[in-house]
């Protein structure tokens, strides 16, 4: 059911976000976030996702790590400090792997991968249609795309102007006059 | 840490650079213009073609590849981007159909080509705010000039600018103590 290789990059993911969670350094936390990253997008080419790997390669591994190494690079940082981890708060990490347990538990509920419509009322038959009609409607081969501007063009409206206003707001917020 | 020592060229990091960035800038635009047909689109592909100019800061220095930049072309390119998807939105309403109905267009394969339009005003906009956030985050929070060391490798006009962008609130705080980083 699980491969070895989807399951290798399970317990990699699962690894390196509590390491980035645990290690007290900010510098091994983001480098080992970039790892985190890289797992996820590897395991979402695996799990036949190219689009959302893609993304999150480039910008979760990439753009991310590099915007966190530039910001922590402002700060000062202890020399010489051991690998360390910050003080866990027991009870905290006992209610979150409750938590985590609980999920599980619903996920064999969960339609299998690829069932048709009767499987999953909730999403089955828009995506079905969506397989079904986007090339006829569109004459674009990627259904990802074709879901994301043509279908669903108001959302990636939205999406791309919240992108823009929000990278305003934070140059504001930066109090700089980045366009001199 | 490193940001107060001057910035040091090294000629491996910067030739490899140079060879990689053109690859990596022809990625992008193929991630963007191919994503109809293959994975892709235009938020990877413009995520991929900021990073040619985050590559080019780390091998030539951050506050040189900026004084290159031309700042018109990066807010044209962010605005530029709202505006060709917005455009194409409304143009379709101009010609008597729905918003971001592409069909109306009176070309073949009037959704394809939309569509592909739509990809590149997304990676102009994704491409405009990354870099703008790379070097907002990477130039910001720098001293005003005239306090530190860190400005000695800055120019002048550039620290006349700093101390406009830099208001009441004083990021120049840590940087005081820079000493104890050795």
């Amino acid at each position: 059911m699980i491969t070895w290789i989807e399951g290798g990059l399970l317990l990699f993911v699962v690894l390196t976000a509590l390491m980035t969670a645990m290690l007290r350094d900010v510098l091994a936390a983001i480098i080992v976030f970039g790892g985190y990253s890289l797992g996820m997008a590897i395991l979402w080419v695996v799990l036949q996702a190219p689009d959302v790997g893609l993304t999150e390669a480039a910008v979760g591994a990439g753009v991310m790590t590099v915007l966190f190494l530039v910001t922590i690079a402002r700060t000062t940082r202890m020399t010489g400090l051991e690998v360390t981890t910050v003080d866990v708060n027991w009870s905290a990490a006992v209610l979150c792997v409750v938590f985590v347990f609980a999920v599980l538990a619903t996920v064999p509920a969960l339609p299998a991968v690829g069932a048709g419509p009767e499987a999953n009322p909730a999403f089955g038959e828009v995506s079905s249609y969506y397989i079904e009609n986007a090339y006829d409607d569109t004459h674009v081969e990627n259904v990802v795309t074709a879901v994301l501007v043509a279908y669903r063009g108001f959302d990636t409206f939205g999406e791309a102007t919240v992108v823009f206003a929000a990278g305003v707001a934070v140059l504001t917020v930066l109090r700089r006059e980045v366009f001199e | 840490m490193t940001s107060r020592r001057p910035y040091v060229e090294s000629p491996v990091i910067m030739s490899t650079v140079r060879l990689v960035a053109p690859f990596v800038l022809t990625f992008g635009i193929f991630v963007t213009l191919h994503g109809a047909s293959s994975p892709g689109g235009g938020f990877q592909g413009g995520v991929i073609v900021a990073s040619v100019i985050v590559m080019l800061s780390f091998a030539y220095g951050i506050d040189l590849t900026w004084e290159w930049l031309d700042k018109r072309v990066l807010v044209g390119i962010t605005a530029g981007g709202v505006a060709l998807f917005g455009g194409i939105a409304l143009g379709a309403v101009l010609l008597g159909g729905q918003f971001l109905e592409l069909a109306v267009y009176p070309v073949k394969d009037a959704v394809k080509y939309g569509i592909e339009l739509v990809e590149v005003g997304i990676a102009m906009i994704v491409t405009g705010v990354i870099v703008s956030l790379f070097f907002a985050l990477a130039r910001g929070a720098m001293p005003p000039a005239g306090e530190t060391d860190a400005d000695t490798e800055r120019g002048g006009n550039e620290a006349a600018a700093t101390d406009g962008g830099n208001g009441s609130a004083s990021p120049s705080a840590e940087s005081t103590d820079g000493g104890e980083n050795a």
